[in-house]
């Protein structure tokens, strides 16, 4: 009658795990953490982006001084009127009947500056102040022609000269050349990381009140009757960590899209090996600490314990962000060659860097920097694989142990040591 | 069909300061509905979480089809657990369908199951709603469907029947004995003993996490000493006891309640009670399930 047990046997781990992702998957992508954090977000940087073209824009609109020349002055107007542009202003050139005229349009703000005296020594008359370029230009100006009058006494021609003097330049000799790419490694490593604190901080909590909810509504009595709680766990990080992924892809992309046209951050292609090398930190630190956050979450019956149950857990997370600051700094030193790193701030930084629970988001900068030795970086990674599987065997025990005991808040001991 | 019975074979299982099981053993066969009875604390929720394998046992072992049962075979059990529960703001069929495939099922066929189950318990129009927006009876049909969706060869329910009105009692029962009638092993708590009596093929009474009995109903009344109902208004109070081997458990009115040590008395019985002037009753109480579980629970007690 039922005999169709033996055809129907299959349901792998892979499929439980997948079957439980996928739930999770379906379910925050329609949740608020996801929609309004992205809408916020992208707005945001919608408006960070509006800002900053308004603030080239007011760079661009160049200013234009309204300037008057007297009498023998006036052959200072051309020039001025020339170099204007290459120093960033413009010139409006006046004509003024008498210097008296001058004198009062400039007391009555009609007039910037009224320039009198000779052109080898001007004098400008203003108001309050000059503007400081436009003191410089007419200072140049007056300087080339005192320089042009004496070149001609000399019997030399000023054109030639001034172009030999224009071919003039310093030739670099870079010993320790620093690519623009390389600056951009530890300030790209660094806002990964902090986006990687940022991101497990916001879906770390995801999942631990996900963890929760489940047992205060107490659907994981059935769960736990046809998966096993580590598959429960892992299914609950994949699908809930993908939808994080996502919500940084898009901001990612729209934070491209809004700054690249404005050219606030160009992306160069080395650039994007530190962003490879962050996406993988990026995977690997939030399944560790999703785990070690589900892990302690389950200690808790009500949604509203989560964040006393897991502050073990967030502390670490602050703690490693604290260090990031310690290991950011003979990182970037590394790459500007700048102030030399002791040797024992560089050995602290290499140890404390490959403790896995601080590795993804120190690497994170320390990798984007270039300054990590093939080996280290390797060991790295196995260090965190180790005890991301570790941390599975050990948060699926805790887990188990304490996601069917309601009531009371259960000791971290008690559920290391009880089988169910 | 022979080998597919659920055997609980000498579980035992403690607490921090509770010995919840001790030695429990039973079966459950195929087709067979049994009715797991017994007072508050006795016991039943845990045996049901050890069978489910959501709470280890200390010792002993669960069997289905005469093997240990294993985390493959588990899948194939159907499980209402005490306390409900399910995803409450996810809709109806989108957490039936999720729950089947978790089983084993494939997508398409659990969508089939969905949709004929939720027909079948009266929920055809309210799959796309979520599940809080159901009364709590409905979502306990909802729990139901969860439980049976994916054809289970057994099936196990922590008292199915609380809280529901008459009209689901009779639907939750039709469905308990279609499945058992197909072949299914059903397992069930509950404390509704009528219900229990009119349901079930056998019935087991735990308490303090033992087996005190188990059987069907017939076979309990058999254990227990045979009761005459005798109604004799002309007698001398104090009639019965005179007859040996007889003792009055209750008098109502001319009517007096006897208990025999064996039902061959019975005769004996019958002529002492001629004997006192006109017999207007003499009838063999058959005692409800009710009155076999004070009688066992209250000996238990004694003993
Ligand atoms: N998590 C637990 N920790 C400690 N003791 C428990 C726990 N769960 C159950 N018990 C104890 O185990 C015994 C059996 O409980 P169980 O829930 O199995 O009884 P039950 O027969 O289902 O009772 P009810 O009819 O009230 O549902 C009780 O004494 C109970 O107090
Ligand atoms: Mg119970």
């Amino acid at each position: 009658m039922s005999g169709t047990a033996p055809e129907r046997a299959g349901l792998s781990p892979r499929r439980a795990v997948y079957l439980i992702a996928r739930r999770e998957f379906a379910t925050r992508i329609r949740g608020k953490v996801f929609i309004i954090g992205t809408i916020v977000a992208v707005a945001l940087l919608a408006l960070y982006a509006v800002l900053q073209l308004a603030v080239i824009d007011r760079i661009n609109t160049t200013t234009t001084f309204n300037v008057a020349f007297s009498g023998s002055t006036t052959a200072l107007a051309q020039p001025l009127e020339a170099a204007a542009p290459s120093l960033g202003f413009k010139v409006h050139v006046s004509d003024v009947a008498t210097e008296a005229q001058g004198r009062s349009e400039v007391r009555a703000g009609s007039l910037d500056a009224l320039v009198v005296g000779t052109p080898g020594a001007p004098q400008a008359v203003v108001e309050t102040g000059i503007d400081p370029t436009l003191q410089a230009a007419l200072v140049a100006l007056a300087k080339q022609d005192v320089l042009s009058n004496d070149l001609s006494a000399a019997g030399l021609s000023p054109a030639a000269v001034e172009s030999q003097v224009d071919a003039v330049s310093l030739h670099l000799d870079t010993l320790h050349p620093a690519t623009a790419a390389q600056l951009q490694g530890p300030i790209i490593g660094f806002v990964m990381a902090f986006a990687l604190y940022l991101f497990i901080g916001i879906y770390g909590s995801v999942i631990g009140q996900g963890v929760v909810a489940e047992k205060a509504s107490r659907v994981v009595e059935i769960l736990l009757s046809t998966v096993r709680p580590g598959q429960l766990l892992l299914g609950k990080v994949v699908g809930i960590g993908l939808v994080g992924l996502i919500q940084l892809g898009i901001i990612a992309v729209c934070g491209l899209l809004f700054t690249v046209p404005t050219g606030v951050l160009a992306l160069p292609g080395a650039a994007i090996g530190a962003v490879a090398i962050g996406v993988m930190w990026f995977v690997l630190g939030f399944i560790l600490y999703a785990l070690m956050l589900a892990a302690t979450a389950s200690l808790v019956s009500r949604v509203e314990e989560v964040s006393s149950a897991t502050v073990p857990v967030s502390m670490l997370l602050v703690v490693t962000w604290l260090l990031a600051y310690v290991v950011a700094i003979p990182a970037i030193d590394a790459v500007t060659g700048g102030g030399a790193v002791s040797p024992g701030l560089e050995t602290l930084t290499t140890v404390i860097s490959l403790i896995p629970p601080f590795t993804p988001v120190l690497m994170s900068i320390r990798m984007a920097a270039g300054e990590v030795p093939l080996w280290e970086g390797l060991l790295a990674i196995v260090l965190v694989l180790a005890s991301i599987v570790g941390m599975t065997w050990l948060g699926a025990r805790i887990y188990a142990n304490s996601i069917l005991r309601f009531g009371a808040r259960i000791k971290l001991t008690d559920a290391l040591r009880r089988s169910r | 069909m022979a080998d597919r019975v659920l055997e609980i074979d000498r579980v035992s299982k403690r607490y921090a300061h509770v010995e919840a099981l001790h030695e429990l053993s039973f079966e459950v066969r195929a087709g067979e509905l049994f009715g797991f009875v017994g007072p508050n604390g006795a016991g039943k929720t845990t045996t049901m979480r050890i069978v489910l394998g959501v709470l280890a046992a200390d010792a002993g072992e669960v069997r289905w089809g005469g093997e240990p049962i294993t985390f493959a075979t588990r899948r194939r059990i159907g499980y209402m657990p005490e306390e409900r529960g399910l995803y409450p703001s996810m809709g109806v069929t989108e957490q039936l369908v999720y729950l089947a495939e978790l089983h084993g099922m494939r997508a398409r066929d659990a969508r089939a199951a969905t949709a004929r189950w939720l027909e079948r318990l009266g929920l055809g129009d309210r799959g796309g709603e979520q599940l809080q927006k159901l009364s709590q009876g409905n979502q306990q049909r909802v729990q139901l469907a969860a439980a049976l969706l994916f054809s289970p060869d057994v099936l196990v329910l922590d008292e199915p029947f609380s809280g529901l009105d008459p009209v689901a009692v009779d639907v939750m029962s039709d469905v308990l004995r279609e499945q058992a009638d197909a072949g299914i092993s059903v397992l069930f708590s509950s404390h509704q003993l009528e219900l229990v009596e009119e349901l079930c093929d056998r019935v087991g009474i735990i308490r303090g996490g033992r087996m005190l009995a188990a059987g069907s109903v017939e076979e309990l009344r058999s254990g227990s000493a045979p009761r005459y109902w005798v109604d004799v208004p002309m007698a001398a109070a104090g009639w019965a006891e005179k007859v040996p081997g007889a003792a009055v458990v209750r008098m109502e009115g001319s009517r007096t309640l006897v208990e025999l040590q064996a039902a061959a008395g019975d005769q004996v019985l019958l002529q002492a009670a001629l004997a006192t002037g006109p017999v207007r009753e003499f009838r063999r109480d058959t005692p409800t399930l009710t009155e076999l579980f004070r009688t066992v629970i209250t000996e238990e007690t004694a003993a």
